[in-house]
């Protein structure tokens, strides 16, 4: 999830930045280039100033020797093939030669053709031309050296173009053979790992299922793209699936969830479903990437320890309270039954007329029978009691109330129960049996949670706090939203055999104010005013711990 | 009728309660016969004779109350006197509900015991009696030949003999010969005795 998020913004540059990287690069490049080649490149002849001198030389020489026949025709002879030496000059060897070529056509012009000829002397009436002659030879030389400049500056601009045309496309190359290897490698590395993997266009329909993923639905390609692989969803599933997926779609945010699919042996597995969304830089997804994790040893041990949970949570508290008495009760009330019933047969056999005397005898027997019976059943509740009743030791309420909250959890949920714990950090140990203590305090929640099954339509809240209640004792509260205590019941509540429940055996409150009054603590009721009802129980702290903390 | 000692079944999976009931239903002059469980009870042949069922509730296999509705179901509308070592309030009314003559609780008092068996097979006697008349009723109807049928329901519909000659198409005379027989079949002393007889059997046999 995290590799995808963070691709756009942290490992990848910008586009901007890669432009700007890349003209950066390619700018350093160029420049290296041009300087390595101005240093390889042999200099030609009209580059070194002897050279260029040279050129000049030659070329005003040329050019004299070819207007000097001219003279005799022309008395002012063309001199347009000095202009042609010195832009010849200026072009072949730059703004130097030309200055050269223009320095000697300067020179020849005023020996040979300006008057008095074959003299440096300039006669007044020949300076106007003269002085016309060295401007436009200047301008030549200017005009010439800076065309041919702009010229060579366009040759070089070609040439670097082309050069980096070629360099980009050979870059290219090597990335899309490096790109189509990796691409290679991860389609490898996905069909590869034990895992099933899939990808889905933006709208949400799969367009990519890896081998696993094939094998295990025993489907091809074709027959799990778009909306197909919905076919291997459990129907129980299916709708909720498809909510989960339409609203991460829409949402275009990361979604899963725990599916039964079908295998290709017809068998459904649990699976983790996680999906991810490849996002571009401004936000809109671009595609679906997701895997399925194969959890069903998981999911269905899982369930297994729920359902444990509860049938124990259950159990106990059956067992502790309600079970308990109703055997109790049944086991002692059978030959309780038969005992008054012999008496009553006997008593009408003694006053018969005549009484029969027999019969009078035989019920006397079966009343010392199944009276001996009754008591053989009170020695064995007796023994199981006395079994249970022994440990006493410093208990951390606390530590008490939390294990019970675990325990009632998954009760909690499935009555729609939010259980409140509130425990003082500094609450001291009480001296007492843990167990029956524990006994008390799920006996307090069950008792409120019970209370609340009736008030469907208001938030179900249980709340279980625990503190210091002065120096030598601690106050343990249950208080319950549920629909509270009448007067009458109130009073009666704690009595063994009273419940308002229509399962109850009256025998819960009853047993658990014994425990804590043989804990020398104190258990009342009284109604919660929001409605519902508060049961608290007080507990003396264990002697040692008065003194230290009191 | 014949006067049948009247039978009282006792169905409790404890041995020693089983007996006591029968000890003291005995020293009072009754009759009881004992199952230790309802499958046993069902199995078991009975005499024809008024009888009721004192049934514990908790039993192994099929409890007390399921027993009730199975007899219910089936035709056999035996009163039932439930006993149980734990009852509660829906345990209680579904039972009366469902048609118990009471509902005690173990230890239960004898007087308890005996006004509810008492009722009980009084109850039972009456539902006996009662049908026992319809079936003679049922016996002499069956005894009348279709038109004598046909006639007696137009007479006791309140219809006159020239009423039902015209609308059977018959004489008057052959009316009056129908209905007088029929009348003496069904044993009828007066037109009122043969109404409140058709008005038994209309149930069943009026098509």
């Amino acid at each position: 999830m995290d590799s995808f998020q963070s691709t756009p913004s942290g490992c990848a540059p910008d586009k901007s930045e890669i432009g700007a990287m890349a003209a950066a690069r390619f700018a350093t490049n160029l420049s290296a280039e041009a300087t390595s080649r101005t240093k390889k490149r042999p200099l030609k002849f009209g580059e070194s100033i002897v050279g260029r001198f040279g050129l000049a030389l030659i070329l005003v020489a040329l050019a004299l020797v070819s207007s000097l026949p001219l003279q005799r025709f022309f008395p002012y002879p063309f001199l347009f093939l000095f202009f042609a030496a010195v832009m010849a000059s200026a072009w072949f060897g730059g703004t130097v030669a030309g200055l050269f070529a223009v320095f000697f056509s300067t020179l020849a012009v005023d020996y040979f053709f300006v008057p008095p000829f074959y003299s440096f002397s300039i006669s007044p009436t020949a300076e106007a031309y003269f002085s016309g002659f060295v401007i436009c030879a200047l301008a030549a030389s200017w005009v010439s050296a800076s065309r041919k400049k702009s010229e060579e500056a366009l040759t070089q601009a070609r040439d670097q173009l082309e050069l980096r045309v070629s360099e980009r496309t050979a870059d290219l190359q090597k990335s899309n053979v490096e790109l189509r290897e990796r691409e290679r490698q991860l389609r490898l590395l996905t069909e590869v790992i034990p895992q099933q993997i899939w990808s889905a266009t933006p709208t949400g329909a799969i367009d990519y299922c890896n081998q696993q993923l094939l094998d295990y639905a025993g489907r091809n390609l074709e027959e799990m793209q778009g909306a197909r692989f919905l076919e291997t969803l459990h129907p129980e599933d299916l709708e909720d699936f498809r909510q989960a997926w339409q609203k991460a779609v829409a949402a275009g945010e990361s979604f899963e969830g725990q599916w039964r699919v079908r295998g290709a042996d017809g068998e459904y597995r649990w699976f983790f479903t996680r999906g991810l969304p490849l996002r571009s830089a401004n936000g809109t997804t671009l595609r679906w990437y997701g895997t399925n994790t194969d959890i069903d040893r998981l999911h269905r041990a899982e369930q297994t320890l729920l359902r444990t949970q509860t049938d124990v949570a259950h159990l106990s508290r059956v067992l502790s309270m309600g079970e308990l008495s109703t055997s109790i009760a049944h086991e002692i009330s059978q030959p309780l039954t038969a005992v008054v019933t012999h008496g009553n047969a006997c008593m009408e056999w003694l006053s018969a007329s005549p009484p029969n005397v027999a019969k009078a005898r035989h019920s006397a027997e079966r009343i010392v029978q199944d009276g001996t019976r009754a008591g053989t059943v009170l020695g064995r509740i007796r023994a199981l009691f006395k079994k249970q009743s022994s440990t006493r030791g410093r208990v951390d309420m606390s530590e008490v109330i939390q294990e019970l909250t675990v325990f009632l959890r998954d009760e909690a949920i499935a009555r729609q129960v939010s259980i409140r714990v509130e425990l003082a950090p500094d609450l001291p140990p009480v001296e007492g049996d843990r167990v029956q203590l524990q006994q008390v305090a799920l006996n307090l929640l069950m008792n409120g949670m019970d209370a609340m099954n009736a008030t469907a339509n208001l938030p179900k809240e249980l709340r279980i706090h625990a503190r210091r209640e002065g120096a030598r004792q601690i106050l343990v509260c249950v208080e319950d939203s549920g629909v509270g205590i009448s007067g009458e019941a109130s009073e009666r509540i704690f009595e063994p055999f009273f419940t308002t429940k229509p399962d109850g055996i009256g025998m819960g409150l009853s047993i658990s104010r014994s425990i804590i009054e043989s804990h020398a603590g104190r258990l009342w009721c009284s109604p919660r005013p929001q409605g519902g009802a508060i049961f608290q129980f007080s507990l003396p702290i264990c002697p040692e711990d008065v003194d230290g903390q009191g | 009728m014949a006067k049948v000692e009247p039978t009282i079944y006792v169905v409790d999976d404890d041995p020693s309660v089983r007996d006591a009931l029968q000890n003291l239903l005995e020293a009072v002059g009754m009759r009881a016969v004992l199952y230790g469980s309802t499958q046993e009870f069902l199995d078991a042949r009975r005499p024809d004779a008024p009888s009721c069922l004192i049934l514990d509730v908790r039993l192994p296999g099929m409890g007390g109350l399921e027993l009730q509705e199975e007899l219910k179901k089936s035709g056999v509308p035996i009163p039932v006197v439930f006993i149980t070592a734990h009852g509660d309030i829906p345990m209680t009314s579904r039972a009366i509900k469902a048609g118990a003559v009471e509902f005690l609780t173990k230890p239960f008092e004898k007087k308890d015991l005996l006004a509810a068996v008492t009722q009980a097979l009084e109850r039972d006697r009456e539902r006996r009696t009662a049908q026992a008349k319809l079936g003679a009723i049922r016996t002499r109807y069956e005894s009348l030949t279709p038109r004598e049928r046909e006639v007696l329901w137009e007479v006791v519909s309140g219809k006159t003999n020239k009423e039902i000659a015209g609308l059977l198409d018959l004489s008057e005379i052959t009316v009056k010969i129908h209905r007088g027989r029929a009348m003496e079949k069904m044993q009828a002393d007066s037109l009122a005795d043969l109404v409140r007889m058709s008005e038994k059997i209309q149930a069943r046999f009026r098509k």
